[in-house]
Formats: structure tokens, sequence, C-alpha cells
């Protein structure tokens, strides 16, 4: 996964304030990861996660302070680039049965 | 009677002269901000760097006002000491026996992060456990995905042991833990620490003004399960076909003492 944190220049201290102290950690923590700083002009200060899955995930990170941003990014580390949508079940097999599937034949 | 009271006030001023030069907590400079009727008693005994304060007189009333507010101002302060002291709780730091132990209670434990050089994705192997992580219970087979409750103490990458096992089964054998099984494990890695799509929860009551919106999204955590052991595996593979119960062998029950 590739992450590229893009800041726009509206928020000037606060993505100082991460770059200088949360990022470096960041970085060193995740050395998989692919960190890119870009400056984009004209908008507000968003992290992007591209994910193996060719899935983008955008984070809008306007006045949030160093710590909320380290949370986010850690989150969009720890994800899947899946789609979220409601799980409909919370186990997902494709063997479902080993000693056979139950039907009223079936005599123990 | 007057002189002590001057005395007790003066003193109280002193005091507070101290440590406002410190920089108080605000609940003392509220407590002494100039009050609109300031009363200057007729204290002889009051030195002359207190003139440039007000001074004020602790009347009944007036003391209970203070009283009030210094308690109210107290309560506050407490309230935001504890919920203070509750987000810390939240996000304290657990010693490693801590950890281990709050893990043990849910029922996993952590074994290391996954290296590049484990082959831990098996193929699909005819056996299967019941496992209970937290308050969820679940029937597992090699290669298959659980969702759970964010599991606190690992990260993505994560070997797990899963001690919780309250069932083994095969084509062939059926073990039967009381309640659990002491010998058995089930292997697992995190896959994802991802939060669930929002649910909104919304509350109406009709025709009395009252309406709530409010979002919420779980977390979760992804595991895939890698192994099962504790049972006797069949060496040649199934070939898928369902098994008729009459070719079963007869089922051993482990008596657990």
């Amino acid at each position: 996964m590739i992450m590229i944190s893009a800041n726009g220049c509206s928020m000037i201290d606060q993505r100082m304030a991460f770059m200088e102290s949360e990022l470096p950690t960041f970085k060193e923590k995740n050395p998989q990861l692919e960190v890119v700083n870009e400056l984009i002009h004209g908008q507000h200060p968003h992290l992007k996660g591209f994910y193996k899955n060719k899935n983008e995930r955008v984070v809008c990170v306007k006045n949030m302070t160093p710590e909320d941003i380290l949370l986010y990014a850690t989150r969009l580390r720890n994800a899947l680039g899946r789609k979220v949508v409601k799980l409909t079940t919370r186990h997902v097999t494709k063997h479902p049965s080993v000693q056979g599937t139950w039907t009223t034949d079936v005599k123990f | 009677m007057a002189h002590r009271r001057c005395l007790h006030s003066a003193l109280l001023h002193g005091t507070a002269l101290i440590s406002l030069k410190k920089s108080p907590p605000l609940s003392i400079v509220n407590a002494l901000t100039p009050k609109p009727n300031p009363v200057i008693t007729t204290s002889n005994l009051e030195p002359s760097w207190f003139t440039p304060w007000f001074y004020v007189r602790h009347f009944s009333s007036r003391k209970s006002d203070d009283s009030e507010n210094e308690a109210e101002m107290e309560d506050s302060s407490d309230v935001e000491e504890e919920s203070d002291e509750m987000a810390s709780d939240m996000v304290r730091d657990y010693s490693p026996g801590e950890k281990e132990a709050e893990a043990a209670a849910i029922g996993y434990k952590v074994v290391g992060p996954l290296q590049r050089s484990d082959r831990v994705f098996k193929d699909y192997e005819p056996v299967f456990a019941v496992v209970q992580i937290g308050s969820h219970q679940f029937k597992v087979s090699n290669g298959d995905s659980i969702f759970t409750e964010r599991l606190k103490f690992c990260e993505v990458n994560d070997k797990l042991i899963l001690n919780k096992v309250l069932l083994l089964g095969s084509p062939t054998q059926t073990i039967i833990g009381r309640p659990i099984l002491p010998d058995a494990a089930v292997h697992a890695v995190v896959e994802e620490h991802a939060l669930d799509a929002k649910v909104i929860i919304f509350k109406k009551k009709r025709r009395k003004n009252y309406r709530r919106t409010k979002g919420h999204r779980q977390e979760l955590t992804k595991l895939r399960i890698t192994y099962i052991q504790g049972i006797e595996k069949p060496e040649i593979k199934t070939d898928g076909k369902p098994l008729k119960a009459a070719d079963k062998k007869p089922e051993k029950i482990a008596a657990i003492a």
C-alpha cells in the first residue's frame, strides 16, 4: 500500500506540526509503505491511501491535531482496500461443511 | 472579634496575592474577582501593600454564594479530572503481563509478527473447530475469515493463538470440550483492523418535537484461520462429497477433568 499525504497550503501550522512530529515516526514504523508529501494548492490537507486492489481512500484532515491525523493514518494503514459495506456474515468460508451437511435423512 | 475577622481575611488575601503571582488555577481567580460592592473595613492592622486589592468581607450570605461557586467549580474540576482519568484509562499503557492477562481473558494470545519466511497459508484440511473469542463463538476451518470485535493488543500481520476451543471435528472424529479443550489451539493471522459501515441511529418521538441522529461505526478485526491443532487429521483428502453418518467411526468424547 502506498500512502500519499497531500497537504494544502491553507493549514500551514497544522501540517508543519504533523510533518515534524508524527510523520517521521510513522514512516519508520511502516517501511513497507511509500509515503510521499505533496503540496497541492487550493485544496484542504488530506491523506490519500492507495491500496493493492487499486482502491483509493481519501481522508480530509483539515483542522485536526497531529494525534488525530496519526490516528487516521494508522486506520488507513490497518485497513484493506475493500469497499466499506455493511457485513452480511461475520464468518466467510469456502468449505462450510466437514462432516457433511445435515439433512432430514441423516441419522446418527 | 472584628480584629480576628480582619486578620483572617487579611491572611486570606495575602495568600491570594502570593498565589496570583504564580498564575493560579481558575477557581481561585474566579472566587476572588473584585465584587461590584467591595467593602472596606476599618482595618488599621492591614499593611500598605494590601490597599490596591479589593477587600471582600465575608458576610453570611456572600459566604454561601462564594462557597456555592467554589463548590460548583470544585465539582466541575472534579468531573473534568474524572473524565480526564477515564480518557487516560482508555489510552493507558498496559504492561506486558497485563496485556497477556487481558488477552487471555478474551481468549487469544499474541505470538508475534508474521515473518516473510512463514508458510502459514496451507491447503484446506477437512477439520473444523468451534472457537470462542470474547462472547462470540465461530465454527472455523482452515482458510476461513472471521470478523470479530477489535482486538486490542495485536497489529496487522500478527500471529495469534486462540485458546478457547469448545469443539474439534473431523470426518472421522469429534472431540467435545467441557467446556473447553485444554490441549487444542487454533492459529490465526490478523488481516486487518477496520471500521464497519456507518449505522445511523435515528430517534424520534412524534408530536413531541424530539429528534436525534447519531452515526456509529464499529471497529472490527478480520482474522484468517491458518491451522487447527489437537485432532488427528485424515491423511487422504476428502473428495468433497458429503459423508454419511453411518460411515463415521464411533465418537470419541474427551472427558475433561
